[in-house]
């Protein structure tokens, strides 16, 4: 192990801190309107802090850390493009204003009001489907990263206690607080993931030199340096560049992220938490630039691991690309700032697990349960079937990622399974909120085709060698395709329907 | 061209450090002050709830 008693001291004090804060939040629910979206009373800053310690968790460090080893900083396009539609939306107000006005807790209930039950129900399951299937392999991830950080073994279950542990500790106070909780624990983990993040970025420039991580990282791409040889396959600066991301990839992330920003439930509950809709847009465009940092910093050290291993000697043995980057930050992270660093990254996985696991709680008792009770249940009993599914989607979690091994790099496992239901409720969304020609079936064709390339591409990669494997940007590409056409086709074909309610229109 | 995105990737990474800093105590002060804000208000409806 690598920590010192001050290093575990910091953590602790870090844990204790946290659950404290959280579990005392719990006074304050007292119905299932503060559990799911903390009673409407969330202000600017305090959801600057929430979106951005639920949208960076340990998962993101490691996958954009990934990214920086794979690909140089040239990985870090992504948050560009992700900033760049963050204020988009937030300059704008495209989709969330009228989300936000609209009052509904869930982005499938706008479908009812809309579309009818029928396409709120299987929009609720395809949200959650895509929604806890990405989510399956935070656990693992959030794992690998602190057994390598700290350097616990392997034959003990150290990565499996770290992740039964964890996410017990997040369920303790997500099932008592709910949304209040979620908020309260993310702001005090965004101001120790911020400082983790801050510290550690300084000290990886400050170990290798700015100039001579430049240059090292082009002598790994060009192979000019002796003894090293080429260690990087794409061109470490330019993401345009056919070894690197190339056009199509880029075009499908401008699609993608726009649907991000606008359609992930975790995001559109902060929206539907905020006091009304300014609030909404200002917190988009305050954490606008925050998306850059997310995957330029860990990208960072992604490629600064890279460089680290590739003039010592190479990888050694048991690291892979996921995991050289915590390898690395163990070897320069000195006592005290490591313990500092580690309750950093605990925070940051905590807050992701915590608004995540409450999302899809909250998308399964809204949209899937709720419409098919008929019996209306009283506050007390809503408030313990959405607790109770906390905890079932918890448990799930663990099992599936224990076992699940995820094809390829990370990030495309994330990108896709998300865009099991991102391009298909992206496009119910704008065409419900923007096309008064929109109807059921083109909602029900677009939900349908919208999710055949990312399932194909889980699927069929499961069975077939990396050479015949789908291409993440195709299957992409090719789900947003069709779910525009589905909706398209299907309302044109299909008799035009005046919309019945007020609500509605 | 390899020089203007290393350019560009220098300014990105800087910025974003100096950036999550400054959001530390930004957001670290207002935000404090609106979780108090917060809970205050809750307060008062369930006291109002209770009164009714």
């Amino acid at each position: 192990m690598n920590l010192h008693f001050i290093d575990w001291a910091i953590i602790i004090a870090y844990l204790a801190g946290c659950m404290f804060a959280g579990i005392w939040m719990r006074r304050y629910v007292r119905g299932v309107e503060d559990f799911a979206v903390a009673g409407r009373e969330m202000d600017v800053n305090l959801g600057i802090a929430s979106l951005a310690a639920t949208e960076l968790g340990l998962v993101t460090i490691m996958y954009t850390a990934q990214l920086g080893y794979e690909k140089g900083f040239a990985g870090a396009t992504i948050g560009v493009i992700m900033a760049l539609a963050m204020y988009f939306v937030g300059r704008t107000g495209f989709v969330i204003a009228r989300l936000r006005r609209s009052g509904v807790m869930t982005i499938p209930e706008l479908f009812e009001k809309r579309f009818g039950k029928g396409v709120r129900w299987l929009a609720g399951l395809f949200v959650v489907l895509g929604g806890v299937l990405n989510m399956g392999i935070f656990l693992r991830l959030g794992g690998e990263f602190l057994v390598n950080v700290t350097g616990m073994s392997r034959e003990s279950h150290a990565l499996e206690w770290v992740m039964t542990v964890l996410l017990g500790l997040v369920l303790i106070y997500t099932v008592l607080g709910g949304m209040l909780s979620v908020l309260v624990t993310d702001y005090l983990q965004f101001i120790v993931m911020g400082l983790g993040i801050v510290i550690t970025s300084v000290l990886v420039i400050y170990h290798t030199g700015w100039n001579a991580l430049v240059q090292q990282l082009w002598s790994c791409w060009d192979g000019s340096a002796v003894g090293v040889g080429q260690t990087l396959k794409s061109h470490p600066f330019n993401p345009l560049d056919k070894s690197n991301f190339g056009w199509l990839y880029i075009v499908w992330q401008l699609l993608f992220q726009i649907a991000v920003v606008t359609t992930w439930q975790t995001q559109i509950s902060r929206v539907l938490a905020s006091k009304d809709e300014h609030t909404a847009k200002k917190m988009y465009r305050r954490t606008a630039f925050y998306f850059v940092g997310r995957f330029a910093l860990p990208g960072l050290w992604g490629a600064a691991a890279l460089v680290h291993f590739s003039y010592n000697g190479g990888l050694p043995k048991g690291l892979d690309s996921l995991t050289a980057m915590p390898a690395y930050l163990s070897t320069i992270l000195p006592i005290g700032l490591i313990g500092i660093v580690i309750a950093g990254m605990l925070a940051a996985e905590m807050s992701t697990d915590s608004g995540y696991l409450l999302t899809w709680a909250t998308v399964i008792f809204n949209d899937l349960i709720s419409p098919c009770v008929k019996k209306p249940m009283t506050a007390k009993q809503k408030l313990l079937l959405t607790r109770g599914l906390v905890l079932v989607i918890g448990l799930f979690l663990l099992f599936y990622g224990l076992w699940y091994q995820p094809p390829g790099n990370a990030w495309d496992y994330l990108a896709v399974t998300g865009n099991i239901y991102l391009a298909s409720v992206f496009t119910l969304l704008a065409a419900g909120l923007y096309w008064k020609r929109a109807n059921a079936t083109g909602a029900y064709a677009a939900l349908v085709l919208g999710a055949v390339g990312p399932i194909a591409f889980l699927v069929v990669n499961m069975f077939v060698p990396k050479e015949k494997q789908i291409d993440p940007e195709v299957a992409g590409a090719l789900s947003f395709g069709l779910a525009f056409a589905g909706m398209i086709v299907g309302s044109l074909l299909t008799p035009k329907v005046e919309l019945a309610t007020e609500a509605a229109k | 061209m390899t020089l203007l995105f290393i350019s560009f990737w220098s300014v990105m990474i800087f910025t974003s450090i100096f950036w999550y800093g400054f959001l530390l105590f930004y957001v670290g002060a207002k935000g404090g002050k609106e979780i108090k804000e917060m809970t205050r208000t809750l307060q008062r409806r369930a006291d109002d709830e209770r009164k009714n």
